[in-house]
């Protein structure tokens, strides 16, 4: 049998890349297979970098079924946690910051199941990509899409900029992958990022700052946090 | 006395592959899939620690050597896996029982069969795992095996 038989298989394109193709295997197979000797090409296994991109991200109650260290994975939750603070009338606009309180219940780490964070004064926020590549692609950011303001039911608004929050959890140690800050109204921020194949959490506490006289009542807003994958 | 040196470095030379050893590539032509797409997979999807980097794929591929030149002669089959981009990788495969199952690393090669030839051809279907480390990955790879008969 000779050797360039299974060129005599058709293929796909044409004739100019079907040589080119087939120069290029013979000159492969030539240098692989110097140390033995017949120059007989191999069967070949096309792997590629590209499917296996894939990132998790988790703020308050995540999607984790079971936990990393015993097989679980990731999965989607459609919960939409709350972070809250009610101001007694006496104190409102006294600038003094007023700790708010999360509805998540979530303290312990997806990742190994350690008492990360202390709910409900903190908001679990963890994740993770993965890529294949070293260096090649940089981290992956996490941005929250500020609303403007937050607003009652009469109309009544409140500066989304009168929240911020502190970084940090049980056991942590050097700086947080979301560290500290505070909300700019209406804009598109980031609040961190996790860095290629690398797993990273914080835990946020939030406080409303309490500078201002807004109307009596109750006022909402969302934050939506994206994970974004170069 | 110059030339000793030169002398000693000859003899270990020949010394280090006997004389009547020859190795060489088997025709399997006959192979299929031919040049297969394999989709790799994370081993370990979130990276925990010590974090696992490694990516894994398995495919089946019904191997069919030609090995009519050494009919009715004993020989002795290795799969190989050479070393080439992207690095260190591990394969490992089994069989349906005509050729014996193993892994092999990368610029190593592993037994499949040992004794006599008694047929033109040699079929099996392989199902081959290839294991390679992701943060390697940077573009398309041709991964390339290939089969060796040690002749006797």
């Amino acid at each position: 049998m000779s050797p360039l038989r299974r060129d005599t298989y058709p293929r796909l394109g044409g004739a100019g890349l079907h040589n080119a193709r087939r120069l290029a295997r013979l000159v492969l197979c030539a240098a692989l297979l110097a140390p033995v000797s017949d120059t007989v090409c191999a069967f070949t296994i096309t792997i590629s970098n590209g499917p296996p991109k894939t990132v998790y991200l988790q703020v308050g109650v995540g999607g984790f079924i079971g936990q990393y260290n015993t097989g679980g994975t990731p999965a989607n939750n459609a919960t939409v946690n709350q972070e809250s603070v009610s101001v007694a009338a006496a104190a409102v606009g006294n600038g003094t910051a007023q700790a708010m309180t999360t509805d998540s219940t979530v303290g312990a780490s997806s990742y190994d199941g350690f008492l990360r964070c202390n709910v409900p004064a903190q908001l679990y926020i963890g994740g993770f990509y993965r890529t294949p590549g070293l260096g090649a692609t940089g981290s992956a950011t996490v941005t929250a899409i500020v609303p403007a303001a937050l607003v009652d039911a009469g109309g009544d608004i409140l500066s989304f900029a009168q929240i911020s929050w502190t970084s940090g959890g049980n056991g942590d140690s050097g700086s947080e992958p979301f560290p500290a800050g505070g909300f700019s109204a209406g804009v598109v921020q980031t609040v961190g990022s996790i860095a290629q194949n690398q797993w990273a959490e914080s835990c946020w506490t939030f406080s409303y700052s309490n500078t201002t006289f807004p109307a009596a009542g109750t006022y909402t807003g969302r934050v939506l946090y994206t994970l974004t994958a170069p | 006395m110059r030339p000793l040196p030169r002398l000693l470095l000859l003899t270990v030379l020949v010394v280090a592959v006997p004389a009547d050893a020859k190795t060489t590539v088997i025709d399997d032509s006959g192979t299929l899939p031919y040049d297969a797409p394999l989709v790799l997979h994370w081993q370990q999807l979130s990276p925990r620690r010590p974090v696992n980097n490694r990516m894994t794929g398995t495919l089946t591929v019904r191997v069919k050597l030609h090995v009519a030149p050494w009919l009715r002669r004993p020989g002795r089959i290795y799969l190989a896996l050479p070393a080439q981009q992207p690095g260190a990788m591990n394969a490992s495969w089994s069989t349906q029982g005509r050729l014996l199952p193993g892994r092999v690393s990368s610029g190593s090669r592993s037994l499949v069969y040992s004794g006599l030839i008694t047929t033109p051809s040699i079929e099996d279907v392989l199902q081959l795992t290839l294991e390679v480390d992701g943060t390697q990955l940077r573009q398309l790879y041709h991964v390339n095996f290939r089969f060796e008969m040690d002749g006797e």
